[in-house]
C-alpha cells in the first residue's frame, strides 16, 4: 500500500513521491523521538525555572528575614567625673602641683539606615579644671604666684568639644564590613580634625575575624607659651616687660631664658592597625592586634616649663621662673602590640584579660595587662571587679626637675614621659533590663553601668574616676 | 597571645551559630565596654603607651 504524492515547484515541473509503509514508519519514529526531545527539552527548562526561582525565593527570602545589623536606635549616654594630684607637674618644670578635674559628657547615637547601614554620631564635651594648667600664668592670681598651688588666671579652666560621624557598611552574609569615620575636636589651644576606615572580614563560620583599619589625625596648635617667657619672644621688650617691672626677680635678678615660639604649630598623626580574632572554643575567644602610629610637626607642649641644672634660678614670689620650655624632636613613630583572651566560665562568672607591649623611637618601652572578672549576680545585675598593671620606661629626652642642661638639644620634665609603674584597682556594677521598661520618651533604658577606678603610681601622681554609661533603645 | 595563636592554628573545631550563646555574651566581647572609654582616654592622655586595644591612637593634645 501506498500514498501517491503529487508537488508542484515550478511552473513547467512536477514530481511525483511514493511513500512506502517503511517509510512512514520511520517518520513516526523520528516524530516520536522528536517529542521526547522536545519533551526533555522542556523538562529541563522547567527545572532550569523552578531551580531559578528556588534561588530567588531564597535571595527573597534571604533580604526578607536577614538579621538586621542595628534592629533600632540605639542612644548611649556616657558620663565621668575624674580628678587626678600629684608633684611634678610638667607645666612647672617637674615640681608643682598636677591637680586637675574633668567631667564628660558624651551622646552616641546609633542610627540603623536599613538592614547593613549604620550611622553613629559621637558628640561629646569635656570641661576641667587644672590647677596645672593654671600655672601657665602664675603671676596673674590675686596670691603669690607657687608651683603647689593653683592660680585663678585665665588658664585655669577649659572646654574640649568633639564630634564624630562614623558609617558602616554590612554586606548580605554579614562577612565583610566597611566603615568610615570623620571626627573633629576642639579646644582652647588645640584643634583637630580625623579621618579614618577600617575593613573586617570574617570566615570559617564567623569564627575568625581579620580587619585593617588606617586613621590620620590633621592637628593644630594655637600655642600658649609660660606667661614670663612671652616678653623673650619676637617683638617681645624682655626685662622691661610689665611684668617684670611690677614684680621683683629674686635669685638670678639677670634672667635671660632660652626661648623662640615654634615656627609651625601643626601636628599630624597617622597610624594603621591590624586585628585579628578568633573563636577558640564554645566558651573562648581572643583576639590580636598590632597598631603602628607615626607623628610629625610639634610634639612638644608649649607651656610646659623646663629648669636647667647649669642655669641660675630665677624667682618670681615662690615661683620659679622658666630657662625654656620643653623641647622634643619633630617625629615620633609608634608600635604597640596586644592581646584579648576572654574565657565564659560558667553563667556567673567570666574571665577578661589583656595585654600589650609598647615601644617607640623616643626610648619607651611599656607592659599593660589587665584582668577583670564579670560576676553575674542576678539576671540583672553583673559586678566588675578589676585590676591592671601598667609600666614604661623613661623617653631618652625625659630630665627630672633640675636634671637637663642648656647645652642638651632636647629635653622634657613632663613626668608622664618618666619611668614608672602604676596600678590601678576598679569595680563596677551594670544593670540590665533586656525588655527596657523603663521609658524616657520614646527610648526604653536598657542598661546602666556605673564603674570606679583608682589608679596610683609609683612617685606622688594618683588620679581616680567615677564613669557612668546610660543605654537607651528606641521602640 | 601565644595561647591564641596556638590554639587557632592548631583548632579544628569550627563553633556553630548556635553553639555560640556563651561567646555571644557582652561580657564575651573583645572590646572595651562603652563606659570605660573615658578611663582609656585618661590612659592615654597620662601614659605613654596607646593603640592595640582598639581605642584612639592619635589625635587631640591631651596635655593638661
Amino acid at each position: 500500500m501506498g500514498y501517491r504524492v503529487q508537488k508542484r515547484t515550478r511552473p513547467g515541473f512536477h514530481y511525483s513521491l511514493f511513500i512506502t509503509e517503511n517509510v512512514i514508519k520511520e517518520f513516526r519514529q523520528t516524530a516520536q523521538s522528536l517529542i521526547r526531545y522536545i519533551m526533555t527539552i522542556k523538562q529541563i527548562i522547567v527545572g532550569c525555572a523552578l531551580f531559578v526561582s528556588a534561588i530567588s525565593l531564597a535571595q527573597d527570602s534571604t533580604q526578607v528575614y536577614k538579621k538586621r545589623v542595628l534592629e533600632t536606635t540605639e542612644v548611649d549616654f556616657l558620663t565621668s567625673y575624674y580628678t587626678q594630684d600629684g608633684d611634678n607637674a610638667a607645666v612647672s618644670g617637674g615640681i608643682g602641683t598636677e591637680e586637675l578635674t574633668d567631667i564628660t559628657g558624651t551622646f552616641v547615637v546609633s542610627i540603623p539606615l536599613n538592614d547593613d547601614d549604620v550611622l553613629t554620631i559621637d558628640a561629646g564635651v569635656s570641661a576641667y579644671t587644672s590647677a596645672s594648667s593654671s600655672n601657665v600664668g602664675p603671676f596673674d592670681g590675686s596670691s603669690p604666684a607657687d608651683p603647689f598651688q593653683a592660680s585663678s588666671g585665665a588658664s585655669e579652666s577649659d572646654l574640649w568639644a568633639n564630634l564624630t560621624g562614623s558609617y558602616s557598611h554590612s554586606s548580605d552574609d554579614r562577612n565583610d564590613i566597611w566603615s568610615a569615620k570623620l571626627s573633629i575636636s576642639s579646644e582652647y589651644d588645640y584643634f583637630s580634625v580625623g579621618v579614618g576606615g577600617s575593613y573586617t572580614k570574617l570566615f570559617n563560620e564567623k569564627n575568625t575575624e581579620v580587619s585593617v583599619n588606617g586613621n590620620v589625625y590633621i592637628d593644630t596648635w594655637n600655642a600658649i607659651y609660660p606667661t614670663e617667657l612671652r616678653p623673650f619672644g619676637d617683638g617681645g621688650s624682655g626685662l622691661n616687660d610689665r611684668l617684670f617691672t611690677q614684680n621683683t626677680i629674686t635669685g638670678n635678678a639677670n634672667y635671660s631664658p632660652r626661648f623662640a615660639a615654634f615656627d609651625s604649630e601643626g601636628r599630624n598623626s597617622y597610624s594603621l592597625g591590624f586585628g585579628f580574632s578568633q573563636i577558640l572554643h564554645k566558651n573562648v575567644q581572643g583576639s590580636l592586634a598590632l597598631d603602628f602610629v607615626q607623628q610629625d610637626g610639634l610634639l612638644s607642649t608649649p607651656f610646659q616649663r623646663v629648669y636647667f641644672g647649669d642655669v641660675a634660678d630665677s624667682f618670681i614670689d615662690d615661683f620659679q621662673l622658666a630657662d625654656a620650655i620643653e623641647r622634643l624632636p619633630d617625629a615620633r613613630f609608634k608600635v604597640a602590640v596586644g592581646g584579648r583572651l576572654n574565657w565564659y566560665l560558667n553563667e556567673i562568672i567570666t574571665v577578661r584579660t589583656f595585654y600589650r607591649y609598647y615601644f617607640d623611637d623616643w626610648g619607651i618601652n611599656s607592659h599593660t595587662a589587665s584582668v577583670e572578672v564579670p560576676v553575674k549576680i542576678t539576671d540583672k545585675f553583673t559586678l566588675y571587679p578589676s585590676y591592671r598593671f601598667y609600666n614604661q620606661t623613661a623617653a631618652d629626652y625625659f630630665r627630672p626637675y633640675e636634671g637637663a642642661l642648656s647645652t642638651d638639644e632636647f629635653y622634657t620634665s613632663d613626668y608622664d614621659l618618666s619611668e614608672y609603674a602604676a596600678n590601678q584597682l576598679g569595680f563596677g556594677i551594670s544593670y540590665t533590663d533586656i525588655f527596657a521598661k523603663f521609658h524616657v520618651w520614646d527610648f526604653g533604658l536598657k542598661s546602666i553601668d556605673l564603674k570606679f577606678y583608682q589608679y596610683d603610681r609609683d612617685t606622688s601622681f594618683a588620679s581616680s574616676i567615677i564613669t557612668a554609661g546610660f543605654k537607651f533603645v528606641m521602640d | 597571645m601565644i595561647t591564641i595563636l596556638a590554639g587557632s592554628l592548631t583548632s579544628c573545631v569550627v563553633v556553630k551559630e548556635y553553639e555560640k550563646v556563651n561567646i555571644n555574651d557582652p561580657d564575651m566581647a573583645l572590646s572595651e565596654k562603652k563606659c570605660d572609654r573615658n578611663v582609656s582616654t585618661a590612659h592615654s592622655y597620662r601614659e605613654a603607651a596607646v593603640g592595640a586595644n582598639g581605642g584612639k591612637t592619635g589625635g587631640g593634645c591631651g596635655c593638661n
